[in-house]
């Protein structure tokens, strides 16, 4: 197998392990997103579970291209209610668990999961590894049409966060930046309560001190009024601040158009067309839109291109999701990530 | 190197704290240690000396002397085997 390590097509093709058993809907909607996903010649899917479970999945489809489709025995997986750490020391063959594997030994280029994102994290970073200088993985989102221009990073992964992660998450949202956004030279923010480096959590006055040394781009600390500016490329904050930010932006959309709509109550014709405003205006605040069209999100720090989704992704969601982690895979996004890292690392700074 | 160096080692490069910093009296909370770092430094530990830790032992570990204590003990008992 060593001959087919990362990053490798295998015949043309990019092969992604497929949790077939993590998901909301799993394993039928994980099965048909993997059966349309596989309508393109250029991926082959392994879809890790249960065999007889996914046998019977399968059969119900009339697969015009069949060989692009195996099934990977798995007989265990993650419930919902399992602790995420349970995928390492009591069921260390479980699909997501299995699925990593087959990344770390070269059997498959990539991983996707809609199961549990914590026990894919954790199945991550146990069996495929960190890159080096990378504490925890992270996850990284453009701020889409208020400020294209402008990715967050860390959305979620992270909720307490050590100095050096924000470093490690300001090199990736660059990665980022550069290679989704063609910003040669990002500029790069630290999100906290004022621009003073004496400003904010002991986390983040020792991060800032590190971004600050750090050779990047970094123009200083930002605050909550400047993160729609465009001041910064990459606005680099915790975990906690960053999904407590997702979900307060992503919600804007609705709530403005319930007020609007009430302002404007007594007078239907404006209320008709506020209201057709918004359903074309919403999607705008929705930070994850692009992410939600790519059918999730990459784990950023891995060793290898790990791809998770919201837990209710239907089919469309989950085949856009294999889709989108074979082109993270061309793009080669973890060796991009791997060679800025490794200028850092080199100098001690990571 | 000792069994309680072995194990301040992997702990340290788990956590990403200074070797330093970690005494026999230090809890995992201090090291800034959360339930993954634990998890994977009783993996390594696990591998490293070709023992099997339970998690009802683990869990009664309250401190990292606690951990290293543990640990001689097995090493020592399977050296005797």
């Amino acid at each position: 197998m060593a001959e087919n390590k990362k990053n490798v097509a295998h015949n043309g093709r990019i092969r992604v392990a497929v949790d077939a058993m993590g998901g909301d809907y799993a394993p039928e909607e994980i099965v048909k997103g993997a059966v349309l996903a596989a309508e393109k010649d250029d991926v082959k899917i392994f879809l890790v579970g249960p065999r007889p479970i996914l046998e019977k999945e399968l059969a119900k489809y009339k697969l015009t291209n069949g060989s692009a489709i195996h099934i990977v025995e798995a007989s265990e997986f993650i419930k919902e209610n399992e602790s995420p750490v349970d995928v390492i020391r009591r069921k260390p063959n479980c699909s997501v668990a299995v699925a990593a594997k087959m990344v770390k030994s070269g059997e498959a280029d990539a991983l996707f999961s809609a199961g549990s994102s914590g026990a894919a994290a954790i199945s991550a970073i146990q069996f495929i590894g960190m890159l080096n200088g990378v504490y925890r993985p992270a996850l990284v989102g453009s701020l889409g049409s208020f400020a294209p221009n402008t990715v967050m990073v860390d959305l979620g992964a992270n909720v307490d966060c050590k100095p050096h992660q924000f470093l490690a998450f300001a090199i990736a949202g660059s990665v980022y930046a550069k290679k989704f956004l063609n910003i040669a030279d990002p500029k790069i923010a630290l999100l906290s309560t004022g621009s003073e480096e004496s400003k904010g959590s002991e986390a983040v006055r020792e991060a800032h001190a590190l971004l600050r040394n750090s050779g990047l781009n970094f123009i200083g600390n930002i605050e909550g009024s400047d993160i729609l500016s465009s001041k910064a490329n990459v606005i680099v904050c915790d975990g906690f601040v960053g999904n407590v930010l997702l979900k307060f932006y992503e919600s804007i959309g609705g709530y403005a158009q319930v007020w609007t709509e009430q302002k404007l109550k007594k007078y239907p014709p404006l209320r008709a067309l506020v209201r057709l405003m918004f359903r074309r205006l919403f999607p705008a605040t929705r930070i994850s839109r692009e992410t939600e069209r790519q059918g999730g999100g990459i784990l950023w720090g891995i060793d290898g291109v790990v791809k998770i989704a919201h837990g209710a992704s239907r089919a469309p969601q989950i085949a856009n999701a294999i889709e989108s982690a074979k082109e993270a895979v061309k793009a080669g996004v973890v060796e991009s990530l791997k060679s800025e890292l490794a200028k850092f690392s080199q100098g001690g700074k990571l | 190197m000792s069994v309680e160096e072995q194990v301040r080692e992997i702990v340290a490069r788990i956590t990403r704290v200074d070797k330093s910093i970690i005494t026999r009296q230090s809890t995992f909370k201090e090291i800034k240690a959360d339930s993954l770092d634990v998890v994977q430094a009783l993996v390594a530990v696990e591998e490293t000396f070709g023992i099997e830790i339970p998690d009802e032992e683990a869990q009664k570990f309250q401190n990292f002397g606690d951990f290293v204590s543990y640990v001689e003990n097995r090493v020592a008992q399977k050296e005797r085997v």
